[in-house]
């Protein structure tokens, strides 16, 4: 196998709050592969949305990248280790800032962001944006990347593009600007698209129109994607690979197929059982117990054990790393002791009462789920 | 694009009517033409505006006049054509700044009577306490009062749009040291600011003007910095950020055009507010220096005659009530047009 195009290794992301140290990235590692479209799932808050905009350097203040390494086409966009006393820095290897700004951000690798409505500058024309943009990336006259801007704008499927150019983003719908933000995303032919749970803000239909928009142009210029949901239903439809995330961590990585059926973590289970089907009423919901734990204080051991109906005594005290728990038969990794690679007491271990094991029943006063 | 496909428009064609919708219900609310048009259909405002774009024109005219053909009398080649200072003025009427030989002082306007005579359709408004034609001075005042009122809002302007959007971009201790530097010069009072600085420099209308716009600095960076802290937070920032747009193509081209809107309208009051201030600093001797007409100096001189005759001040007051009470009215109409609440 090829090296990956994208390869992130123990990440770790905090943010410095008046209240203490949230730690919201907390060492994943995944990889993107040349043309493959990889998911990251994972409720609200779990720390997607903060885990990629690492990989641009994008983190604010008070955030930062406190640890781990991200590689991209072998160069180095960010490494950050500790020195002596435990004070984290970027190593040399580090691309600096400048150079980041001019050669990747928006030429190889590129976002599309959650809100449509709030992603396009209200003052400036559609078309002008998108113009600025090329022109900005790809280093054409103001007149070819005119006439390019006009291409990707058809190009995405909006109607009469040429008129469409001079319009301002409000004259748009908000399918139709999200359409924009992948013209724009995708004019520079980046070979990596962050797409940061771009449908979320939009309906089912209009979803469904982007989506099948995404995989015919990621399959038309081979751009590899990053993308960021909460919903199992697209990650079912676009994705190659999934990684699940937990509490700033990743529990369980597979193709899209083991994923839904060798499903491997409880998490993992419990977020498929709570995708609402429309064959059910609210009462046959099966939300996941409780809300997710404060990444400022998060639960020793496993995290997920508070909330796990297959917790016991060990989940406590061992915090499992993700670790391949199909003999390498296919490439899924989860990070629960439950499984036979652990080799920890889990067997012997007496189960936990968690409120999640005695099956999910539903009650006003137990079933708040954060979702 | 590197690969152009021919069946490049089928796709997303589902979309079509998504976007028929949007193109005829909405019509574009951004923009100076639709701003315009709101200010139009604003009767105060749009009186404001004829108002100033009359002065405006008055003013340009007026300066080429006193400027530029000064600048043209050096030149022997155009004396011959009798280009010199107020030439305009000149063949039309009479100097706004020579004392004309044998014309009566201090006369009222036309068909007024007073003790220096009666008023002569030679000067509709009447002379000034040296024979000088009032109608014309106030004429080539309007240039110092539109110019200098212009000039010292767009030194605050640009100086607070500059210290307000870094500060309020980068934040953090850029933003402490600017704004504690702005907030201590807001501190002290206005005039007083303004006096120093002349004090410092020259007794000259430039440091006067420059003196008005660097004093009227705070207000603009305080208010562009409140919009730019909320703007920057807005998701077309960091889209700009994540394409690689560099962090000062990013204030000029996203943060300040969306944080523009209240400076604009603060502006438009602050040019009144500056003619007031240079009218009194000229009044105070501070400002313009005679002889060159100015409507605040017009009045300084026209307080020792103001019982024999009146008309004297109260035309130069009305100069500037009306085009202050202008530039309010215009200010007024423009936040309304602005603010998206109200347009429906």
């Amino acid at each position: 196998m090829s090296a990956p195009l994208l390869r992130v290794d123990d990440l770790e992301v905090q943010f410095f709050t008046e209240d203490g140290v949230v730690r919201a990235v907390d060492g994943i590692s995944f990889d993107v592969r040349e043309g493959e479209l990889v998911g990251l799932v994972g409720e609200s808050g779990a720390g997607k949305s903060v885990a990629v905009s690492a990989i641009m350097r994008l983190v604010e203040s008070p955030g930062r990248i406190v640890g781990g390494c991200i590689e991209f086409k072998g160069e180095t966009l960010i490494e950050v280790e500790r020195d002596d006393d435990g004070e984290p820095y970027r190593t040399d290897a580090t691309i600096p800032d400048g150079e980041l700004r001019e050669r990747i951000r928006g030429r190889e690798i590129a976002i599309i962001f959650q809100d449509p409505m709030e992603s396009l500058n209200p003052v400036f024309t559609v078309g002008g944006q998108l113009r600025e943009f090329i022109e900005l990336n790809r280093d054409l006259s103001e007149r070819e990347a005119r006439e390019t801007a006009v291409q990707m704008l058809r190009e995405v499927g909006i109607p009469e593009a040429a008129a469409r150019y001079d319009d301002y983003p409000h004259q748009f719908s908000g399918g139709m600007r999200q359409r924009v933000l992948i013209a724009m995303a995708l004019a520079c032919e980046p070979s990596l698209i962050i797409a940061d749970e771009p449908t979320t803000a939009l309906d089912v239909t209009v979803e469904a129109q982007i989506l099948d928009l995404v995989d015919e142009l990621q399959e038309r210029y081979d751009t590899s994607f990053v993308w960021v949901t909460h919903d199992m239903g697209v990650v079912a439809e676009i994705c190659d690979r999934v990684n699940v995330m937990y509490l700033g961590e990743i529990v369980e990585q597979a193709p899209v197929d083991d994923l839904f059926y060798d499903t491997q973590h409880p998490y993992t289970e419990a977020l498929l059982d709570s995708v609402p089907r429309p064959d059910e009423t609210v009462e046959e919901l099966n939300p996941i117990k409780g809300v997710m734990p404060e990444a400022i204080n998060p639960p020793a051991g496993c995290r997920f054990h508070t909330r796990c109906p297959d917790a016991r005594e060990a989940c406590k005290t061992t915090n499992p790393d993700c670790r391949d728990v199909t003999d390498g038969v296919t490439e899924h990794r989860a990070a629960c002791i439950k499984h036979d690679a652990f080799e920890t007491a889990y067997e012997g271990s007496p189960p936990l009462e968690t409120g999640a094991g005695g099956g999910f029943d539903v009650s006003l006063s137990g079933g708040e789920s954060d979702d | 694009m590197a690969t152009t496909h021919s069946d490049s428009e089928t796709i997303g064609s589902e979309s079509v009517d998504d976007a028929e919708q949007s193109v005829s219900s909405v019509e574009a609310r951004v923009g100076w033409r639709y701003t315009l048009a709101q200010v139009r259909k604003d009767p105060t405002a749009f009186a404001g505006f004829i108002i100033i774009a009359v002065a405006s024109v008055v003013a340009v005219v007026t300066t080429i006049d006193a400027v530029v053909f000064e600048y043209l009398a050096q030149y022997q080649v155009f004396a011959q054509f009798g280009v010199e200072k107020y030439w305009l003025a000149k063949t039309v009427w009479m100097s706004p700044t020579a004392e004309p030989a044998g014309t009566p002082t201090l006369l009222p306007p036309v068909g007024m009577e007073n003790t220096f005579g009666q008023g002569t359709w030679a000067h509709p408004l009447g002379t000034d306490d040296r024979g000088r034609d009032i109608l014309l001075r106030l004429i080539y005042g309007t240039r110092i009062a539109i110019l200098v009122g212009v000039l010292a809002t767009a030194i605050g302007l640009v100086g607070g749009m500059v210290i307000g959007a870094v500060s309020g971009y980068y934040g953090g201790w850029t933003d402490d040291v600017l704004m504690r530097l702005a907030e201590t010069l807001y501190a002290i009072p206005f005039l007083v600011l303004v006096l120093a600085f002349i004090a410092a420099f020259g007794r000259s209308i430039t440091f006067a003007m420059i003196g008005v716009g660097v004093a009227s600095i705070p207000k603009f960076a305080r208010l562009i910095r409140s919009r730019v802290v909320s703007v920057r937070e807005d998701e077309y920032v960091e889209a700009a950020k994540a394409a690689g747009v560099r962090d000062r193509n990013i204030i000029l081209r996203h943060v300040i055009p969306n944080s523009f809107a209240p400076v604009l309208v603060q502006a438009t009051l602050q040019v009144g507010t500056a003619i007031i201030i240079i009218a009194g600093l000229s009044f105070l001797g501070f400002g313009i220096q005679p002889p060159t007409p100015s409507w605040g100096q017009m009045l300084s001189v026209s307080r020792n005659y103001m019982i024999q005759n009146p008309w004297f001040s109260v035309w130069p007051g009305l100069c500037i009530l009306i085009t202050v009470v202008a530039f309010n009215m215009f200010g007024d109409g423009l936040r309304d047009a602005l603010d998206p609440r109200l347009n429906n």
